[in-house]
């Protein structure tokens, strides 16, 4: 397929061509010289934030997955919307703590479908690849429940209503995502992350509960909201410090 | 058991699966596949449901076996760290290739070969080498929604070779090629086989013939038959079934399979 006409109507009309006959004559090798050229036409321009996030992680394929996927962008909205706006109609109209209860599962649950064979095109080309999908999908879920957050707060500053759901939700599941991050990390496996977090979100939930059987006052984070804020930014923090950036001894992400 | 070169003496770069079994279900869709693969091209032939694509998934990773025992370039897959090793040398082009219609071809190439984890400094001039393998160069930055069928499948290819792997699995790569796409894309196989294992699921005989050092020939789950395309096509002889040399012997042991 790489074979070019050699015919002089095709020359006449082929850059690729008639470089390589140009420089014929001289001792070079050609596709080499070629290959270096359309390198840098063809490469992609990669930012500021793609790059520092690839150092950070230590992983450029990791911050291109997170970063670069335009496509599915509407999907990390969709997901996000959806969860939140049956969240917030259910709890209103019927009182019940369900919705905080199973919240982080639900809106993992939506973000896994939104990568998941459902609607990412290529799923099935990402599951042979050296970066672990499921890694990949760890990172963008706590990117997604740490912008929705931080977008949260933002909002509560305007709106009162925002502050509910910010506190209520988006700031307990971005700490439950970077828990399953570092733990997943750390353990190399993110099946055990994802059963961990779920784990430590469940025991958080039936120990406040205990006393009372009250799960929906359990569910709110009330004094547990520093601890979370805390408890996100260090395991965001052990994540990087794992990974970082070339040290030969970091962890590798599976 | 399929053998294809010696693959006791390299088995960095081989393939071996004993007795592998791919249950769904109740359904064993492959039923103790056995193969031994080294360097070369390998044709995978059968009808549809014989378990072609449950094969190559299964030895692109995707797949855990329910039974039986693989290595891949002589690393365990069910084992993580050695799955990750595996699939940097892996190469895989999907029958129904998902994409990114935003994507341009180089953006798309540039994406696999990062999470493939190759080396950044190396990234774009291998983009740039597999799009012009697959003859894409004029396409570089167009977008993916705006490629023929036939572009498409090439990105595809584009993708699975970008790393130069050591384990190229292709599933109905030609598809939607035109007869001069596939001639210069049988001399990319040749050229891969050179260094690594090439499998090549078809349903085309003439792709096995031009291309394939070995060819299997698969049936309800299971290899009915293993060998080069001159033994398959001497098994014709005396066949009427088929247009050519080859698919009467391709007729003739599917025939003798089902018997």
């Amino acid at each position: 397929m790489a074979k070019h006409p050699t015919d002089a109507g095709h020359v006449a009309a082929c850059a690729a061509c008639q470089a390589r006959e140009g420089l014929r004559g001289l001792d070079v090798d050609l596709d080499r010289v070629w290959f270096g050229v359309a390198a840098e036409v063809w490469a992609r321009p990669v930012g500021p934030v793609e790059t520092a996030l690839g150092r950070l992680l230590g992983s450029p394929g990791l911050a291109r997955a997170l970063l670069t996927t335009p496509s599915l962008l509407l999907s990390w909205v969709l997901a996000s919307a959806a969860v939140l706006a049956v969240g917030a109609w259910v709890t209103r109209t019927t009182g019940e703590p369900w919705v905080a209860l199973l919240a982080p599962a639900v809106a993992g649950a939506g973000i896994a479908y939104a990568y998941g064979p459902g609607v990412d095109p290529a799923f099935e080309l990402t599951q042979t690849m050296a970066i672990s999908d499921r890694i990949v999908l760890l990172v963008r879920g706590l990117a997604v429940f740490g912008v929705n957050a931080g977008l949260g707060l933002l909002a509560s500053l305007v709106a009162a209503p925002a502050r509910g759901v910010t506190l209520a939700w988006l700031i307990p599941m971005t700490a439950i995502a970077a828990f399953a991050l570092a733990v997943a990390t750390l353990t190399r496996s993110p099946g055990t992350g994802v059963s961990a977090a779920l784990g430590v979100w469940m025991a958080i939930i039936l120990a406040r509960a205990a006393g009372t059987r009250d799960f929906a006052s359990a569910a709110e984070p009330g004094p547990l909201i520093l601890l979370y804020l805390v408890s996100t930014l260090g395991c965001i923090a052990l994540v990087l410090l794992a990974t970082g950036g070339t040290r030969k001894d970091a962890v590798r992400w599976l | 058991m399929v053998v294809a070169g010696n693959v006791n003496a390299n088995a960095a770069v081989s393939v071996q699966a004993r007795s592998v079994i791919q249950r769904f279900g109740r359904t064993d869709v492959l039923k103790g596949v056995d193969l031994a693969l080294a360097p070369g091209v390998f044709g995978l032939l059968g009808p549809n449901g014989a378990g072609k694509t449950t094969l190559l998934r299964t030895l692109a990773t995707i797949l855990t076996p329910s039974g039986g025992t693989l290595r891949l370039l002589g690393l365990d897959p069910t084992q993580p760290d050695q799955r990750r090793r595996l699939r940097r040398r892996l190469g895989y082009l999907p029958q129904s290739l998902g994409y990114y219609p935003n994507f341009t071809v180089a953006e798309f190439v540039e994406y696999f070969a990062l999470l493939k984890e190759m080396p950044s400094a190396d990234v774009n001039r291998a983009v740039a080498r597999a799009i012009e393998r697959v003859g894409l160069s004029d396409r570089a930055r167009s977008k993916l929604k705006t490629l023929s069928g036939g572009m498409l499948r090439r990105v595809g290819i584009a993708q699975a070779v970008v790393n130069e792997p050591d384990l190229l699995l292709l599933d109905e790569p030609t598809a939607g090629l035109d007869p001069e796409q596939r001639v210069g894309f049988r001399t990319l196989l040749r050229e891969i086989g050179e260094h690594g294992v090439v499998i090549v699921s078809t349903h085309l005989v003439e792709d096995v013939a031009a291309a394939c050092s070995t060819v299997a020939l698969m049936d309800a789950g299971r290899i009915v038959f293993q060998g080069t395309p001159d033994h398959l096509t001497s098994l014709g002889t005396g066949h009427v079934v088929g247009d050519s040399p080859l698919e009467r012997g391709y007729s003739r042991v599917l025939a003798e399979a089902r018997a």
